[in-house]
């Protein structure tokens, strides 16, 4: 299989580079993290590109779908707003959890995989999608550490998941990467475990070993292990869309372009 | 106890191993502990430098052990924002440095 989807290829819109997002050749939609954005006014380069007619799809980071704590209606009206506004086809956020216990992790942390955990998630993401009036979908997760007690391969966790909810699935193959680099999982037994029918889009970005483990710092470039996986799974299915995510030591125009054009040729095959 | 309760536990045990120095809970790798707690650290650093350019640079070569000082006794509540982050920095920073007494900052003369 292979070729390319409704999407097509894109970039994560950021503040720091709205103008490189403008004139770089071959975005065909861009994503935006929801919780940046105000319910009441959009930034005005992605006004224009809505006016282009380039998809906007919110991305949130800060639903906790996998916490303990109940969903937080704010944070689910928000995103539902901003989709709104946006007039997008869909949302997504991640398999995770950011708070407990009156903590703010700061960043995304792994839920267990047991049957209790899988559980919370999906009265979670049910909680969710009803109040947000689009289709979800959820992003598998970069982790530094495993919990001890998994009764679930995670193809097993995320399969359940999207049959349980109905959920779509964003799979981040640097993610895929990352986990298999540091904790020893096989990505090419995930990709053969997921629904792939299910594939809302694809996720790639950059990372970078420091004292040997892999880190998914979106900061730096794509390593060519990553398209590699991208090219196993665009040989299972055809994904939607792909995007590249950059959020930090944003290189020259053309080494963003460079990598749209790695990825666009991965998926053309 | 509900499924949601033991895990809400089991969360709240994490978050304050990696953030707010507390035990490790049981069958983790202690390595791997580490090296997400250093990477929480380093992410929530890296936020607060990029609010406040200022008072990571008038911290100079002592940034990174200073913030890692203050991250372990505030770790970020739930619901607080990163630029109140960056200015309970700012003031913790503030009230380390050593006051100058009102004779020390006279001209000679």
């Amino acid at each position: 299989m292979g070729g390319m989807g409704e999407l097509g290829i894109g970039i994560g819109w950021r503040s720091e580079i709205d103008l490189t997002v403008e004139r770089l050749p071959g975005v065909d939609f861009v994503e935006v993290v929801a919780e940046n954005l105000h319910r009441d006014h959009l930034p005005e380069s992605v006004r224009i590109l809505r006016g282009r007619g380039v998809p906007v799809l919110p991305h949130a980071v800060s639903l906790s779908l996998g916490g303990a704590d109940p969903v937080d209606p704010a944070r689910v009206g928000h995103l539902a707003e901003v989709a709104a506004m946006l007039d997008a086809p869909m949302v997504s956020d991640h398999v995770c959890f950011v708070r407990a216990g009156g903590l703010d992790s700061g960043h995304l942390m792994p839920v267990p995989r047991t049957r209790e955990a899988l559980e919370v998630l999906v009265d979670n993401v049910k909680t969710a999608q009803a109040g947000l009036g689009v289709p979800l979908a959820l992003e598998n997760i970069a982790a530094l550490l495993r919990w001890p007690d998994a009764e679930l391969t995670e193809a097993q966790f995320l399969t359940e998941l999207t049959e349980r909810t109905d959920c779509l699935l964003l799979l981040d193959v640097a993610n895929m990467w990352a986990n298999a680099r540091n904790l020893g999982e096989d990505p090419v037994a995930l990709l053969d475990g997921l629904p792939l029918e299910r594939l809302a889009y694809v996720h790639v970005a950059g990372g970078v070993v420091r004292d040997g483990v892999y880190h998914d710092t979106h900061a730096h470039p794509v390593p060519p292990e990553v398209l590699e996986l991208l090219g196993e799974l665009c040989r299972r299915a055809s994904p939607p869309g792909v995007l590249l995510e950059r959020d930090d030591r944003y290189p020259a125009d053309a080494e963003l372009a460079a990598e749209l054009a790695a990825i666009r040729a991965v998926v053309a095959g | 106890m509900s499924a949601r309760e033991r895990l809400a536990a089991r969360q709240a045990e994490l978050l304050a191993a990696l953030l707010a120095d507390g035990p490790a809970p049981a069958g983790f790798d202690a390595e791997a502990l580490r090296v997400e707690a250093d990477a929480l650290l380093a992410k929530r650093r890296r936020v607060v430098a990029l609010i406040d350019p200022e008072v990571a640079e008038s911290c100079g070569e002592d940034f990174a052990p200073l913030f890692a000082e203050y991250a372990r006794g505030n770790p970020r509540r739930d619901g607080s924002r990163a630029r109140e982050d960056a200015a309970a920095f700012a003031a913790w920073v503030e009230a380390r440095r050593p006051k100058r007494r009102w004779w020390q900052g006279r001209r000679r003369g």
